[in-house]
């Protein structure tokens, strides 16, 4: 990349399932104005924005960015929407980040959102095709089958997944942002849940959830002027591959694998569970963190969920490589805003501003999004200090 | 080469979900108004009245919350004549699609003009609300606009 450039400000709504009292518009402009603030800007002070957010028919808006310009400041500036599923959130904070790399930019104000309560995403992103029955199975039921194929290879214990559900909400309660606050989560509690897609049960499943989050980030010379520390971009990535074609391998697909790699490569990056300080990786169901876990490297093919059993992935455990400790996307999921959500968590660790889920002297952070049939990456590394 | 004897097939295909709209407090205000048979805009920075209300201003981007009521009669400032009305037109006989300027705003707002004949409809033409019998918080409570002559 050209040019340095870091996140100066970030800002977000209280995650919950419905914000009735707002529009789409009201609550991007809470994220936005936030960011500003933390960034101790005004609205004229943007160059550009890009906006993201999952399909247009998740709401049924078909194009709100075109609606969003005067909530978002950006009459007679240029705005970019971004479409990777429920990846968008990564590659809306990438695309904004390469505005300021590219030197065409100097500020750019990045935001996405979702107004589940007010949406119809279950079914929007498991739609009808002529001359097939339709399987109604949404997210749970296209992953399910594949989680089932993790389980029988790595032979991870039954509660792998539960353990992952129960981490996560204790971490949510450190963050009083998150959606689900359950002080009572327990292990018992989960596999008492009812079971959705087996081997999924209610607990291992993210919430649906109203909310935004946005982003300012800046060029070198304005983000050593900030009024806080900035989270310097140490590396960004973007991988894809189709959703179905013979011999894909789902379990560990060769995208994710190829983004890590790319990004790992540009912050210096040769283990991440010894090089990192903490990750924000996009987990909707509990099994994918210990699939993440070595589909990013963090542990060799079929060992993920040792991390998870040991607590190395917990911060109340006071594991090495805490991930998502603000309680991750099981515990708060407005989806277009969900990886982006990472991206910011992964900036507040390394600014030291993140409140009770900080994780002590974080200096190294990845965000991490998928999305579509986890067929859509995105990636970056964030650090406390220039590179 | 395709083979000329395989059919190519087509099905007829329907896509359709349901959702929700949060009006939220600003557009929420000039629906409820209207349920009350009270029209409001709101005041941008350069002063402007704008109907209807906006959340945000169109030039400073600062959030906007100054309501402010303006007339049920106003001036036409361009208009397109629907000859043949189709089924799901809120009005049954021919009518003017119209921008209408509220006495006391500034901006223009999209609504319909039942003028009898295309011959009635001028640019700067004055209008007043007629209003639904039962106003209920929608657009519609305004039935549309009608010719309205100022008395000598």
């Amino acid at each position: 990349m050209a040019e340095l450039a870091a996140v100066i400000g970030i800002g977000q709504t209280k995650y919950q399932t419905k914000r009735g009292d707002v529009s789409i518009a009201g609550l991007v402009r809470e994220a936005a104005q936030n960011a500003l603030i933390d960034a101790g800007l005004e609205w004229r002070d943007i160059d550009a924005v890009v906006i993201g957010k999952a399909p247009d028919m998740f709401e049924g808006v078909v194009m709100p960015e075109t609606y969003l310009t005067d909530a978002l400041g950006c009459n007679g500036k240029p705005m970019l929407r971004v479409h990777t599923a429920g990846s968008v959130g990564g590659s809306t904070a990438l695309v904004a980040a390469s505005h300021v790399q590219s030197g065409v930019f100097k500020r750019v104000l990045t935001v996405t959102f979702e107004k589940q309560s007010e949406s119809n995403a279950m079914w929007a992103l498991s739609n009808p095709h002529p001359f097939s029955p339709h399987l109604n199975a949404g997210a749970g039921g296209y992953f399910a089958p594949i989680i089932r194929e993790y389980i029988r290879r790595s032979e991870a214990p039954y509660d792998a997944g539960i353990k992952v559900a129960v981490k996560d909400r204790k971490h949510a309660l450190r963050n009083p942002l998150a959606h689900l606050q359950l002080p009572d989560i327990s292990m018992e509690m989960v596999e008492q849940s009812p079971m959705l897609w087996e081997p999924l049960r209610f607990l291992e499943s993210c919430p649906s959830s109203d909310g935004a989050c946005a982003l300012v980030i800046a060029a070198e010379d304005l983000a050593t002027q900030a009024p806080k520390k900035p989270a310097w971009i140490r590396g960004g990535a973007m991988r894809s591959e189709p959703t179905m074609y013979a011999g894909r391998e789902e379990v560990n697909p060769q995208a994710g694998r190829d983004c890590a790699k790319d990004v790992y490569s540009q912050a210096g990056v040769t283990d991440p569970r010894r090089d990192l300080d903490c990750a924000e990786v996009y987990v909707p169901f509990s099994w994918y963190e210990p699939m993440w876990l070595e589909n990013l490297g963090f542990a060799p093919e079929g060992e993920g969920w040792k991390l998870t059993m040991e607590g190395a992935t917990s911060l109340d455990e006071g594991g090495d490589i805490p991930w998502n400790c603000s309680g991750g996307v099981l515990s708060s999921n407005p989806i277009g805003a969900s990886g982006m959500i990472r991206f910011a968590e992964a900036a507040r660790q390394v600014r030291g501003d993140a409140d009770d889920h900080q994780v002590e002297g974080a200096k190294l952070a990845l965000g991490h999004a998928y999305g579509g049939g986890a067929q859509f990456y995105s990636m970056w590394i964030v650090g406390s200090e220039k590179p | 080469m395709s083979d000329p004897q395989t059919e190519v097939l087509s099905q007829a295909f329907e896509l359709g979900f349901t959702y929700t709209r949060s009006t939220g407090p600003i557009v929420g205000r000039f629906l409820t108004g209207l349920r009350d048979r009270q029209i409001v805009g709101i005041r941008g920075s350069d002063g402007r009245v704008i109907v209807p209300p906006m959340e945000y201003d169109p030039v400073t981007a600062a959030a906007l919350d100054e309501f402010v009521p303006v007339g049920q009669r106003g001036e036409v400032t361009t208009w397109s004549w629907v000859k043949y009305p189709r089924e799901k037109h809120l009005l049954d006989h021919p009518f003017a699609w119209a921008l209408i300027q509220l006495d006391g705003a500034d901006i223009p707002m999209l609504h319909m003009v039942d003028a009898g004949d295309e011959s009635v409809m001028k640019t700067g033409m004055k209008v007043e609300v007629r209003w639904a019998d039962e106003p209920r918080g929608h657009i519609s409570d305004i039935a549309c606009f009608v010719p309205f002559v100022e008395e000598a």
